[in-house]
């Protein structure tokens, strides 16, 4: 009972984790088409500031603020220099991302050096959950993903600005017609994905190796769930963050951390074959 | 009324890479009056009007809004100086509510200046919270002939209003044009009905090949010149 | 690329001499280089010719390594190697053969999944290595490999790694002039078009990415004695990456390219890495500004300022001596449209669209924007999926075929937006359509197709007399050539039914005469059935033996154009609301 209970609380805390980490990556390549290969490095930047704010000796919850600030500006010039040119040559952005990530590991390297570093734990207690101990902070972070997720389903389906946005997606044409700047809004859209990128580093730089090359996972990870669970819905996002942390959890408990990696990378080139669409297709 | 045209398009020539589609257009549109396009299907109609609503970039002739110069203009800068649009195809966001695609440009959200097309269409007014991609093929035009109407200020540019709506409303639109009209706002209508044609337009131009080959001020025998050189 | 045989034989000779003019250290560094640069020649054919990015291509170089270091660890010498050689280069070629066929499936074109894929491979391989101590000899690496028996790895084994190079860059040379080589370059440029002409472009891209992979698995079997130790690094991200970076930086369109990115960078990274702290920063930096404004390289680039000096060969004028013909295969011309439904979201596109086709010539189908016409080519050709109802053509269902299959039942297409292979020139875009459906499997690697002729070939060079210049760019003709050479590709397939969307569109009207002509001319000569959108009834009118008038996703009438211009439904479609 016990066991079965861990295994739950592990699956919601990989299901959770999973859904915020991507969640910038589905905004960026869901709703614009971009497909950020920069995108673990920016989860990457946030967990730098999380140890940048450490080693100045300031409270963790600093690093939030400091992250949005980084990845805002970061991903504001890169859309300005970089993605805005290339919004109609998918593989030039792959390439042209692709490259940044190199760059940004490069002179975070530089910074903070190849080692791996890893950020004090906030709320080192546990929990009593469901008759199991259960890390404080673990539970916390569920927490707050939950009510992040709430609040943005909440904003993009009343808000304006979630309509204006939607409404590019659907038809960019007709979106300027009306009077819609669109290629603002595709701007603060990418900086807007980038950012929760960066939020989601700070918030588990506390439990995981803090790494120039951390990013990658993240990437990968990210992609193998927007391929199972299909482009440009929030359902999408949650079916596959649970599909993906599920088999990966469930082959990693059974056998060991690569069988999870294998298996999540087996679905992922099944799903591409047999239904590229993924599970929730809009198309 | 100042005596400037609402609308000049001088030797409006454009297409889709090098690929020319509508060659040379010249027209103006006076304030308080309706120019109408018409023409057989893939002859640059549509053209015309993404070139002046700013969806394509000409490669070359102008084209000013009143006293602005906005042939490169961004399509969002139009709106703002007074031009409403209702393409033809693809003309509200399926997903979005009616509500919010009648007020998703406005910053307000507010409804007011609908007041009187809803009364005039009450079947858009009952399904405000309802999902446009709900609607049938006509409410969809009226809804998108509204919304065109209600932003702009100076001239409305409509791509064959018509086309899919049932013949009160058809003439319902025609009333309301008329009525805009006389309030001194301007009007350029693709259309292919002759009949909302012969009742608004004060000016007709007809394409072919991507060029005008024919402009008549209102009262001319327009039907039968239509009807000879469309061939049908 | 094509660098004549002159320049290729200076080449090796300057390579060979580097042990005596620079001593063995410099060629032993060199020697690595050059193993790394093998590999990135396989990433420029996949990436340069074919348009598809690897991101993950050290994996198969890490397994050709694996192999032949554990086969040299037997101790068991050439005995051991020379099978397990050839391991490391079919092991990876079968599992990036594998990869590609079921990643590309049903992915067109250059998007990011493959790329993605690659590298997700690249990082399981890396677990993989670590994690398998007892096959690997996991983080530490598998140590201890020997040298080829009587080959000190200082010293003569630099002179197998440059025999390595030539036989790999005489291998790609050979693919890359070869009529498959063409035809990677033409899935670069316009892979759908490829499509049309019977092509599974999937299977063409898998094959070029198993090629890849077995260049990769040579390169990672020569590095194994080089190095005398292969760790989990050599199947990893890094080094994917870095021959991403080589490729891209060299030159990517050419074969000498990768190999000159590889040593460039390799030299220049063991003199700076340690003394220049910002050296990894730079290379990101310039590999960004390569991809933007470089796209050739600094191979490219070289090559530019070669052909000031050095005027370019002009591309020989094409021989074709050799007439071939296609089984005349002479079957019903049966097309039916049966209760065909397709949607697009919640739009209705095709309503039941119902009709027949039984008769030979020229069947126009007209009506307003929107009803339906060219989606209903679309469906036939497996462009559109078919929700209910089905198309059977010669009593086969054609309902969600695919592309690729509808033109090998002698279906031909021929787009409204003109749709050649620009980057190609006109022979080579020739080329293509007449191999449509005549290469047998053995005639993709033999220069025998370049040959090739028809009957067809000469009427159309006949009629059009621009096709005579085979040396210019499809790119560069004019649209109403681009429109002209698009048709003639399109008919030199030989297809028993072919759709003609808006053939005139932007055409002049001399133009638009000679193409009806044309039209006119090959449906007679030929008895195919023929199915024309079109706009402008002075087409229709000079071409059509039956019209089908189509207006929302349905036929409204069908029948001569007298009696479709007298029905007062067509009048009124067309007219708007006038009664």
């Amino acid at each position: 009972m016990e066991l079965i209970a861990t295994h739950g609380l592990n699956f919601l805390y990989a299901f959770a984790t999973l859904a915020l980490v991507v969640l910038g990556l589905a905004v960026v390549f869901g709703l614009l088409g971009v497909m950020n290969m920069a995108h673990g490095e920016f989860v990457m930047i946030g967990a730098y500031s999380a140890l940048a704010v450490q080693q100045a000796g300031l409270p963790f919850l600093f690093a939030i603020p400091a992250a949005i600030a980084v990845c805002v500006v970061i991903g504001w010039l890169v859309e300005w220099g970089l993605v805005r040119h290339l919004y109609k040559r998918p593989f030039d952005t792959l390439l042209a991302t692709w490259g940044l990530a190199i760059l940004m590991r490069e002179v975070v390297e530089a910074i903070f050096g190849r080692e791996y570093q890893s950020v004090d734990q906030v709320l080192p207690g546990t929990f009593s959950l469901a008759g199991v101990e259960y890390p404080a902070y673990r539970v916390v972070l569920m927490g707050i993903i939950a009510v992040l997720f709430g609040a943005l389903f909440a904003w993009y389906q009343r808000s304006n600005a979630g309509a204006r946005v939607k409404a590019m997606v659907q038809n960019p044409a007709l979106a300027a017609a009306m009077g819609i700047d669109t290629e603002r809004l595709a701007r603060w859209t990418f900086v807007f994905g980038v950012t929760t990128a960066g939020l989601a580093g700070v918030l588990l730089s506390p439990l995981v190796r803090v790494e120039p090359f951390m990013g990658l996972d993240y990437l990968l990870s990210s992609f193998f769930i927007l391929v199972v669970g299909g482009l440009g819905s929030l359902e999408g996002l949650i079916v596959g963050s649970g599909v993906i942390g599920g088999t990966d959890i469930f082959l990693s408990a059974l056998f060991d951390k690569t069988s999870g990696y294998l298996g999540v990378l087996t679905i992922s080139i099944v799903f591409l074959w047999l239904r590229p669409n993924g599970i929730v297709s809009r198309l | 009324m100042s005596d400037r045209p609402q609308l000049a398009i001088d030797g409006l020539t454009g297409g889709y890479g090098d690929i020319v589609v509508l060659s040379g257009f010249t027209a103006t549109v006076d304030p308080g009056s309706t120019a109408c396009v018409a023409g057989r299907n893939g002859v640059g109609k549509t053209t015309l009007l993404r070139l002046v609503t700013g969806a394509l970039a000409p490669v070359a002739g102008r084209v000013r809004l009143g006293d602005a110069e906005i042939t490169h203009a961004p399509r969002h800068r139009r709106l703002r100086l007074g031009m409403g649009y209702a393409p033809q195809e693809n003309v509200v966001f399926d997903d979005l509510t009616v509500l919010e695609n009648l007020t998703l440009a406005a910053a307000d959200r507010s409804l007011d200046r609908y007041d009187e097309l809803l009364d005039a269409f009450p079947r858009i007014g009952e399904r405000l919270s309802q999902r446009a991609g709900t609607l049938s093929g006509g409410e969809k035009k009226i809804l998108s002939f509204c919304r065109a109407l209600a932003e702009a200020t100076e001239l409305v540019v409509l791509d064959e209003p018509s086309e899919g709506v049932q013949p009160e409303n058809i003439a319902l639109m025609t009333g309301i044009i008329e009525a805009e009209k006389a309030k001194g706002r301007s009007f350029l209508i693709v259309e292919q009905n002759l009949g909302l044609i012969e009742v608004v337009a004060d000016a007709v131009h007809l394409l072919d090949h991507g060029e005008c080959i024919y402009s008549a001020p209102a009262g001319a025998d327009v039907r039968g010149e239509l009807s000879r050189r469309m061939r049908l | 690329m094509a660098l004549s045989l002159g320049y290729s034989a200076a080449i090796v000779v300057a390579l060979a001499a580097v042990p005596f003019a620079w001593g063995s250290f410099t060629a032993f560094q060199l020697g690595l280089y050059l193993i790394y640069g093998i590999a990135a020649q396989g990433v420029a054919l996949c990436w340069g010719r074919a348009g598809f990015l690897p991101l993950g291509q050290a994996l198969f170089f890490g397994i050709g390594a694996y192999i032949v270091g554990a086969a040299l660890k037997t101790g068991a010498g050439w005995a051991a190697f020379a099978p397990a050689i050839i391991a490391a280069c079919v092991l990876p070629a079968l599992l990036a053969g594998l990869v590609g066929l079921l990643v590309f499936n049903r992915q067109i074109g250059s998007g990011p999944y493959f790329s993605l894929i690659t590298l997700a491979l690249a990082m399981l391989g890396f677990q993989l290595a670590n994690a398998l101590d007892w096959l690997t000899g996991g983080f530490n690496g598998m140590t201890g490999i020997p040298g080829l028996p009587g080959i000190d790895p200082f010293g003569s084994y630099y002179f197998v790694i440059v025999a390595a190079l030539v036989i790999s860059t005489a291998v790609l040379a050979l693919v890359a002039s070869s009529p498959f080589g063409q035809l990677l370059s033409a899935v670069r440029d316009n892979e759908e078009r490829l499509q049309f002409f019977g092509f599974a472009t999937h299977r063409l891209k898998a094959a070029s990415f198993a090629i890849a992979g077995a260049v990769a698995g040579l390169a990672g079997a020569l590095y194994a004695p080089h190095q005398g130790i292969v760790t989990p690094q050599t199947v990893g991200f890094l080094l994917s990456a870095e021959l991403v970076i080589w490729t891209a930086v060299g030159g990517r369109f050419g074969l000498l390219g990768p190999v000159a990115g590889a040593v460039l960078i390799g030299f220049m990274a063991s003199g700076l890495r340690n003394s220049f702290a910002y050296w990894e920063i730079a290379i990101a930096l310039v590999f960004i500004v390569v991809v933007l404004r470089l796209p050739a390289g600094l191979g490219g680039l070289a090559a530019g300022l070669l052909g000031r000096f050095v005027p370019a060969r002009s591309q020989l004028v094409r021989e074709r001596p050799q007439l071939v013909e296609r089984s005349p295969d002479a079957g019903n011309c049966d097309l039916r449209f049966d209760a065909v439904h397709v949607r697009m979201g919640t739009v209705e596109i095709l309503n039941g669209l119902e009709f027949t086709v039984d008769q030979p010539g020229v069947h126009c189908i007209i009506g307003p924007n929107g009803a339906g016409k060219t989606s209903a080519l679309n469906a036939l050709t497996g462009r559109l999926p078919v929700a209910h109802g089905d198309i059977v053509w010669r009593g086969r269902s054609l309902a969600n075929t695919r592309p690729y299959l509808a033109a090998r039942h002698r279906i031909g297409r021929k787009f409204q937006v003109p749709s050649v292979f620009a980057d190609l020139s006109v022979g080579q875009n020739l080329d293509i359509a007449l191999w449509s459906g005549r290469l047998a499997w053995f005639d993709y690697l033999s220069p025998a197709p370049f040959g090739w002729r028809t009957g067809a070939l000469d009427d159309l060079r006949d009629r059009f007399g621009f096709l005579a210049d085979e040396t210019r760019r499809a790119g560069e003709l004019s649209v109403g050539e681009r429109q002209m050479l698009d048709f003639s590709m399109t008919m030199l397939a030989e297809p028993h039914l072919v759709l003609l969307d808006e053939p005139c569109a932007g055409l002049s009207p001399a133009e638009t005469g000679a193409m009806i002509e044309a039209i006119a001319a090959i449906s007679a000569d030929t008895g195919l059935v023929t199915i024309i959108v079109e706009h402008d009834m002075a087409v229709v009118e000079r071409l059509a033996d039956r019209v089908i008038v189509m207006h929302q996703g349905e036929v409204l009438t069908a029948g001569a154009m007298d009696e479709v211009r007298a029905d007062q439904r067509v009048q009124a479609v067309y007219a708007g609301g006038t009664k």
